[in-house]
Formats: structure tokens, C-alpha cells, sequence
């Protein structure tokens, strides 16, 4: 076994650090990753979990729910720790601010310089990035934006969560705390891989272009002309003051190739609307209807699996509005159990990175 | 002026593509997920300045 996983729902920050070494004790990592609960210390989760691996690069953040060992939880931590077979070498950058683009590129040259390869030309099929963000930070599009210039190579990821508090998130490497950052972790692993990205909607065929919006609020001011929040009543069939109501079975998306890149709503702001991600003028959105989270992620794990011929461990980065959807539903055990064949972790996010910033969606690295 | 654009997503798409249509894909979508949607462009599409300026800076990231 190349990659194994542990729980731990122990309340005491040392206690969970020991509970977590002690299931991966004589397993020979060379990289851990974690998820951890704000409900952890995040000054000394850091430290200790460094500390309990010292031979390993040890990686992470806060969330809003953990999965692991086949289960949704909250208040927990789970761990992946992966051999030097399954990640043959790793490269951690921590950039302490999102929107610096000096110190992306910086990031970036260090990672040329560490693997001897320009990230213009690394092959996308040898190297995969790990992308942690602050979760309050507003500025994933265009950290996503700027990475897919410089390379390639896929950064898949998550931002961090904070137990729906909404006051801060902590991102963790090299045994230090960092809040407002980004981590950038690039992998060459030794196993395949492949990315499952799954969400659960089907395009309703009605389009709201955006033909005015505020795109650095992620304000959407104008659909097809009108006001925005009229415009998207009209399309669900019901009052300004009932929409708010569909929300998060009816968001929006960029539909492209038949695959949306959904646009989460977060409020009415007068006639204005507000959204999770990323919206410019011109863009063509489709309303979506939500469908069957436990069914769509079945076969998406099923697809990834059949399309390498196998599969022993996921990372998963399933946003907030997905756990909600499934609490609401009573479907986190069975969401769970998804995952139960197979190592895996992950955690409830708030937002998700794969090609760009996404809501209402799970992004996946899978390994062989 | 008309069909700058056009050239200038054919060019990124092959330069960056290399002929593999998985990544060829992709670079459509990253150019989407900008607001630039290759479908909509033709060689008689007018030369929008803040269109061109998006993908000048795609292309010198790769340089």
C-alpha cells in the first residue's frame, strides 16, 4: 500500500495528532496531507502535525466537514499520507497573499528551478498541482486565471473552510499557520492519476447572459438587459421574493461541452445578485436544476476507475453547498460510503479549483 | 480591423495544445472561464481591444 488514510475525532489538538500518527506508525511517508476542523487550534495543529511527521512534507487546512474512511463528519481531521512510491517528489510554495502575482511567479520559478523542468513545458500528465486557499479571500478566479497561463499542469483543489463561521481560514505546511494565503503543492507522482470533477444538475435551456455586472464584487447587475434578480425569477417562474428560496437547486453555469461550471447565487443585493465565483459581462449562463448527488458521484468514481483500470485513493474537494444539500437530504452516510472501497479524504469547502474557481461541485485527484 | 482574435485563439490553442486535443480542451475552457468564448469568433469578428489585451498577456505568459 502506497497511500493510506486515518481519523480522528478526537476533540484535544494532541490527542487527534497522536490518534492520526499513530494509525499511519510505520508507514513510510513522504507527504502527508491533512483536513482539519476549525475547531482545532490553528496555531499548534500546524506544529504538531509537522512534528509527528518530520521526515515528511506535511500539507493543509481548515474546513467546513471532513470526509474519511468511508464517512462525512464534523469536527474531525483525516490524513493522507503517501509514499515516496506513490509521490516520488513534491515541491510546497506558500504564498501569503492570493492576489500577489509577483509571488505566484515566484512560486512558480522555484518550482523550474526545484524540478529542473520551465512550467511552460512540464508534462501535464507527469506532474499535478495541489491548490489550498484561504476561503475568504475572493480571489481564487484570478489565481486560477494566472496559474492556467503559466502551465499546464492541472492545480486541483479547494478553498479552506471554517466550520460555516465565515470568520477565518488557516492553511498549514512545513508546520506553520498561515491565514489570507495560498498553498501551492506540485507532485510528480509515480502512480497514474486522473480528475474527477462531478456535479449534479441538468441544464433547464434557459440563458441569462450577463450583460452588466461588477466583476470584482462578483455582482451580477444585469441579465439579458433586465435587472438581475428579476431576470432570474422570470427564468425559475416565481416572485423576486421567492427566488432566494432556489438558490441552491437552481444556480447557474457556464455550460461548456455539455459540462457546467456552476455559478453559485449567495443573496439579492437590491436588484443586483451576488454569487460565489467568478461572473464577466458576456458570458451566456444556463439555469441549472439540481439532480442526484449520491448517483452522479457514483459513476463519476466509477468512470475514473474503468478509465485507469483501477483506483486506491481519492482527494476530495466537495463544496459546502453539496454537504448541505446531502444534510438536508439525510445522504451524508450514503455519501460517505461512496468512498468506503477506496483510500480517500477530503473535505467540505468553500469553493473548488479545476481549471478555474468553481461552486456546487466536486473536484477529485485519483490515484491508481 | 477585423479577425485579430481569431488568429490570435488559433495560435495560443496550437501553441499551447501541441496537437493533444485533451489539452486542447482545456485551453478552451481556460479561455471561456475568461469571458472568451472561441465559438464566437471568426475571422470577420471586430478587433475588440480589451479581448485582444486578455489574450496578448495569455501569450507572454508563455514566452
Amino acid at each position: 500500500m502506497n497511500i493510506k488514510t486515518a481519523l480522528s475525532t478526537k476533540e484535544n489538538v494532541d490527542e487527534m495528532v497522536s490518534d492520526i500518527a499513530g494509525q499511519l506508525e510505520f508507514f513510510d511517508a513522504e507527504m502527508v496531507l491533512f483536513f482539519a476542523s476549525s475547531v482545532y487550534d490553528p496555531q499548534s495543529v500546524s506544529k504538531k502535525m509537522q512534528d509527528s511527521f518530520p521526515m515528511a512534507r506535511v500539507l493543509g487546512c481548515t474546513t467546513a466537514g471532513e470526509i474519511g474512511c468511508g464517512k462525512m463528519l464534523d469536527g474531525s481531521a483525516v490524513a493522507m499520507a503517501f509514499t515516496g512510491q506513490a509521490v516520488k517528489d513534491a515541491k510546497i510554495e506558500v504564498v501569503e497573499d492570493p492576489r500577489d502575482e509577483k509571488a505566484i511567479r515566484a512560486a512558480f520559478a522555484s518550482f523550474e528551478s526545484y524540478f529542473k523542468v520551465p512550467m511552460s513545458e512540464m508534462d501535464p500528465s507527469k506532474y499535478v498541482g495541489i491548490i489550498l486557499v484561504d476561503g475568504l479571500s475572493g480571489a481564487e478566479e484570478g489565481l486560477m486565471e494566472l496559474i492556467g497561463d503559466l502551465t499546464n499542469v492541472t492545480f486541483i483543489g479547494g478553498s479552506a473552510g471554517d466550520d460555516l463561521k465565515f470568520s477565518a481560514t488557516h492553511l498549514y505546511a512545513n508546520g506553520k499557520s498561515y491565514k489570507n494565503g495560498v498553498i501551492l503543492a506540485l507532485l510528480q507522482p509515480g502512480v497514474e492519476f486522473t480528475f474527477i470533477k462531478t456535479q449534479s444538475f441538468r441544464n433547464l435551456d434557459k440563458t441569462l447572459e450577463v450583460t452588466k455586472a461588477n466583476e470584482e464584487k462578483r455582482e451580477v447587475l444585469e441579465f439579458n438587459g433586465k435587472p438581475a434578480a428579476v431576470a432570474y425569477a422570470e427564468a425559475i417562474g416565481t416572485t423576486v421574493e421567492e427566488a432566494p428560496k432556489h438558490f441552491m437547486h437552481n444556480p447557474v453555469g457556464l455550460v461548456i461541452e455539455d459540462e457546467p461550471y456552476v455559478r453559485s447565487p449567495q443573496q439579492f443585493k437590491g436588484d443586483s445578485m451576488v454569487f460565489y465565483c467568478g461572473v464577466m459581462e458576456g458570458m451566456e449562463l444556463s439555469l441549472l436544476e439540481s439532480t442526484d448527488i449520491i448517483g452522479d458521484t457514483k459513476k463519476a468514481i466509477a468512470r475514473a476507475r474503468e478509465e485507469m483500470g483501477g483506483l486506491s485513493a481519492i482527494v476530495n474537494f466537495n463544496c459546502i453547498l453539496r454537504t448541505l444539500e446531502l444534510k438536508q437530504k439525510n445522504l451524508t452516510k450514503e455519501y460517505g460510503e461512496l468512498f468506503s472501497g477506496v483510500q480517500a479524504i477530503g473535505f467540505s469547502t468553500y469553493g473548488e479549483q479545476y481549471i478555474g474557481h468553481i461552486n456546487q461541485t466536486a473536484t477529485m485527484l485519483a490515484f491508481k | 480591423m477585423a479577425g485579430k482574435i481569431r488568429q490570435m485563439i488559433d495560435s495560443i490553442i496550437n501553441q499551447r495544445a501541441k496537437d493533444n486535443p485533451m489539452l486542447e480542451r482545456v485551453i478552451k475552457t481556460k479561455l471561456i472561464l475568461k469571458g472568451i468564448n472561441p465559438a464566437k469568433f471568426t475571422l470577420q469578428s471586430d478587433d475588440d481591444p480589451v479581448v485582444i489585451g486578455k489574450l496578448e498577456k495569455m501569450m507572454q505568459e508563455l514566452k
